[in-house]
């Protein structure tokens, strides 16, 4: 008896081991043959396997379970599938696949495929890195302010000659270099922040040559980078120094990236910094320093300190009274819900704090000796009872109508269609809602005491799959 | 291997000598059908004259852009700036109706276009269409919607940038340098101008013609196949319903989900045409989507096997010439195998 039991042991570990050799030919799966979808299973495959070829092929789990029970009529999801077998391991799976005369098809003629990667707004390029500094071989870029003048040296048997990049969503018409002594060239106010380009000359995509920044194009080549500038970092003191850095948190301390410059008896270094607040230091001859013109330094935790500086406007969270309050904290998504990171300072009639936030929509709430409260001097709620905060706004919904509408809510595209989410308020006879948008296009209702409506003010609107039309709105890079 | 260097010369003798015999024609207005420096006539999809293309130039290049594996030209249309899809599966222009709703209809019988499945279509005069050197004027098109392929990819998108638009014209699609081509004809189908240089095409292919949509014959599994020639499609296709001899030459490599591609067109499956052959030279493996084209058969009047998209036009530089109704491809060097 042990022996008999001994040798069925082995013999299941022989079927299993065997079964979990068989190998999945992806390639054979699936054939449509006589009208037939049919899909060629094999009962060895192991449970991953087979969730690996439903997956790939678009099978309902319970699909495939009643397939490999060997049932031969199965319906899911209102088609007949039959099974059939083949031989000892193998069985097909199969159903009508030819026109389904019961459904309307669509004459649509433009097959559109899942390309997650296309979808790059130029803001998120603008603002997708931290920090950034040219590589030009020539002096073709000069920066006055947010003022930059393009310079393409010669082509001058060119016709026409354009810039196109993501400052201005990568038109091929809208930005012509005009023709000089030398070359081409063109201004353009931009904000700072990375760009992508190309020139197009008498038609054609042409690279710049002049810089050393690239990056793939996804199309077999390269677009140039440049950066607009808006800070520069000057260190005064220090002539006899011969080699000075600065490093900081935006580049993740890196100690031999940003090598700054001599220029008249100062070291400096003009870059592109994101909004926001930075750590800082310069290393000069290999020594660390804080920034002696910058009184602003905070501990790093490690015994030393760091220099700080905020790029962009500093607005400041007020709450007025509270007098007796011990503690009050800001707390909101752009620090993560951080209950104890923005602790404000008490002053003569309440609470402040000084922030920089770059351009966006924010929530938030105060933390007073631990109880939560909305801010009382911001009218703009959303949905989830949080204070709603738009910093630089580049657009405001407004509804003219419906003075006397209990709530009137703005919806679309930008807050993935919440039916709560951003309440409008009701100043000098309209609704109005800031919010700051990416550029490219939007689209928007109103929900005015319940009932949807397309923006009464904007002509421009499109139809949207329940049959009804949203409205359209295009923010510009 | 074919050189089309050919006859330019004869041609332009023949044109020089017209000019000297006729000069007055150049400011003239053409009869339809005429052609002269500077002045290429446009037809409309009705057959009738639209009217000239102005610019003394015999060819353009006009800069393509991409969005996902839609093409992009930018043109100007009554003030207008934005994009416009190249899309020779369509036969005219036909318009954004979020941006031209409100232009005067001329006509709401059903048109020429075939996009757009349950959505109405109205026909309005364009006054001014500008891409790049090509200008077309009181251009009929088609308003439809269209804003479900600006949500996809996120573009602004005018409309179609159709085929009737480059008739008696031959263009060079090279996305290697994303880049069209667009050369002035003569009657016969040569370039006018100086000879450019001499491009060698690897495959030379009559293309037929329907209600304004190219068709072009290839070979899968020994069976001669009608496809439309679409620039607008982001994949190849192939009718699910081929001959067994057709589709047993198809690995099908995945199946639609429920988003995506397909989701109103019944079955779609994803595959590899691994036989496909145009003029008797077979093509390296390309990607293609298999589903019904039932109802685009309909929608076209005429049988429709499959149509070739962005997976065919990426093999390298093609040209096609609408007056000699012929096509050419010039392989890249990976497909030149």
């Amino acid at each position: 008896m042990r022996t008999w039991c001994a040798w069925m042991a082995t013999f299941i570990l022989f079927i299993s081991t065997a079964a979990a050799q068989v190998q999945v030919d992806l390639k054979k799966v699936c054939h449509v043959e006589d009208g037939r979808l049919i899909f060629t299973l094999d009962l060895r495959w192991s449970a991953p396997q087979r969730t690996e070829v439903a997956r790939l092929f678009g099978l309902d789990s319970a699909l495939v379970s009643d397939a490999y029970a060997l049932k031969p009529v199965i319906t899911s999801n209102g088609k007949v599938w039959k099974t059939l077998k083949i031989d000892l391991h193998r069985f097909e799976l199969s159903m009508e696949a030819g026109k389904d005369e019961s459904r309307e098809e669509t004459t649509e003629k433009i097959f559109l495929l899942d390309d997650q990667w296309i979808k790059r707004s130029s803001i998120a390029e603008r603002e997708s890195v931290s920090y950034g500094v040219n590589r030009f071989t020539r002096n073709i870029l000069v920066q006055s302010g947010g003022r930059l003048r393009f310079f393409l040296p010669g082509q001058k048997n060119a016709k026409k000659v354009f810039i196109s990049g993501s400052f201005n969503a990568w038109s091929t018409l809208q930005t012509p270099m005009q023709p000089c002594d030398s070359g081409w060239t063109v201004s353009m106010n931009l904000k700072p922040g990375k760009y992508s380009y190309k020139f197009i000359i008498d038609g054609k995509w042409t690279n710049d040559s002049y810089n050393k920044l690239r990056e793939n194009d996804t199309y077999h080549g390269y677009n140039n980078i440049f950066f607009c500038y808006n800070y520069k970092f000057v260190l005064s003191g220090v002539p006899d120094a011969h080699k000075v850095l600065v490093t900081g948190s935006f580049n993740q301390w890196n100690e031999s990236e940003l090598r700054m410059i001599r220029f008249q008896g100062n070291w400096v270094l003009p870059l592109y910094l994101r909004e926001g607040t930075h750590a800082y230091k310069f290393i000069v001859d290999g020594t660390w320093m804080t920034d002696p013109a910058n009184k602003v330094t905070r501990p790093d935790g490690k015994g030393n300190r760091n220099s700080f500086m905020g790029i962009g406007d500093t607005l400041f969270f007020t709450l007025k009274g509270y007098s007796n309050a011990k503690k009050v904290i800001v707390s909101g998504n752009f620090n993560a819900w951080n209950q104890e990171e923005l602790a404000m300072d008490k002053t003569s009639d309440g609470w402040q704090l000084p922030y920089v936030l770059a351009p966006g929509n924010y929530e938030y709430k105060f933390i007073v000796d631990g109880k939560w409260i909305t801010d009382p001097s911001n009218t703009y709620k959303t949905g989830s009872g949080n204070s709603y905060l738009s910093v630089k706004p580049n657009y405001w919904f407004r509804l003219d109508q419906y003075p006397d509408a209990g709530k009137v809510i703005v919806t679309g595209s930008f807050n993935n269609w919440s039916t709560d989410g951003s309440r409008m308020e009701f100043h000098q006879g309209s609704w109005w809602f800031p919010v700051f948008l990416a550029p490219g296009k939007h689209t928007y209702k109103f929900i005015v005491d319940g009932k949807w409506m397309v923006d009464p003010a904007n002509n421009l609107w499109e139809n949207n799959e329940y049959g009804t039309n949203n409205s359209v709105l295009w923010i510009e890079p | 291997m074919i050189s089309r260097q050919g006859s330019h010369c004869l041609i332009l003798f023949l044109l020089v000598m017209s000019l000297l015999m006729c000069p007055a024609r150049i400011s003239a207005k053409p009869a339809p059908g005429y052609l002269v420096p500077g002045m290429l006539e446009c037809v409309s999809i009705s057959g009738k004259p639209i009217n000239d293309l102005q610019g003394n130039t015999v060819g353009v290049t006009i800069p393509l852009k991409r969005a996902g594996r839609l093409f992009l030209l930018e043109g100007t249309i009554d003030n207008m700036i934005g994009n416009f899809i190249l899309d020779t599966g369509a036969s005219g222009l036909v318009l954004n109706q979020t941006y031209f709703r409100n232009a005067i209809a001329v006509d709401d019988e059903e048109a020429g276009g075939v996009t757009g499945s349950t959505a109405s279509v109205e026909r309005i005069n364009v006054k001014r269409l500008l891409i790049s050197d090509l200008v077309y004027t009181n251009m009929p098109a088609d308003v439809t919607p269209l804003g479900h392929l600006e949500n996809r990819r996120g573009v602004k998108i005018l409309g179609l940038f159709g085929m009737s638009l480059l008739k008696n014209l031959e263009m060079v699609i090279d996305l290697r340098n994303n880049e069209l081509q667009i050369f002035r004809l003569d009657r016969t189908g040569n370039r006018l101008g100086p000879p450019s240089p001499v491009v060698k095409y690897d495959i030379i292919q009559k293309i037929g013609e329907f209600h304004s949509i190219m068709f072009v014959k290839a070979t899968i599994g020994g069976k001669v196949l009608d496809f439309c020639l679409d620039t607008g499609a982001e994949s190849n296709v192939l009718s699910i319903t081929a001959h067994k001899n057709v589709l047993g030459t198809v690995t099908i490599t995945r199946r639609s989900g429920l988003n995506g591609v397909g989701q109103d067109r019944g079955e779609v499956l994803f595959g590899t045409l691994n036989e496909f052959s145009m003029g008797n030279r077979q093509m390296v493996p390309m990607e293609t989507i298999l589903c019904s084209l039932t109802a685009m058969s309909r929608k076209y009047g005429c049988p429709i096997d499959g149509m070739l998209g962005y997976d065919f036009f990426a093999k390298g530089k093609i040209y096609i010439n609408l007056v000699k109704k012929e096509m050419g491809i010039c392989l890249k060097p990976e497909e030149n195998k």
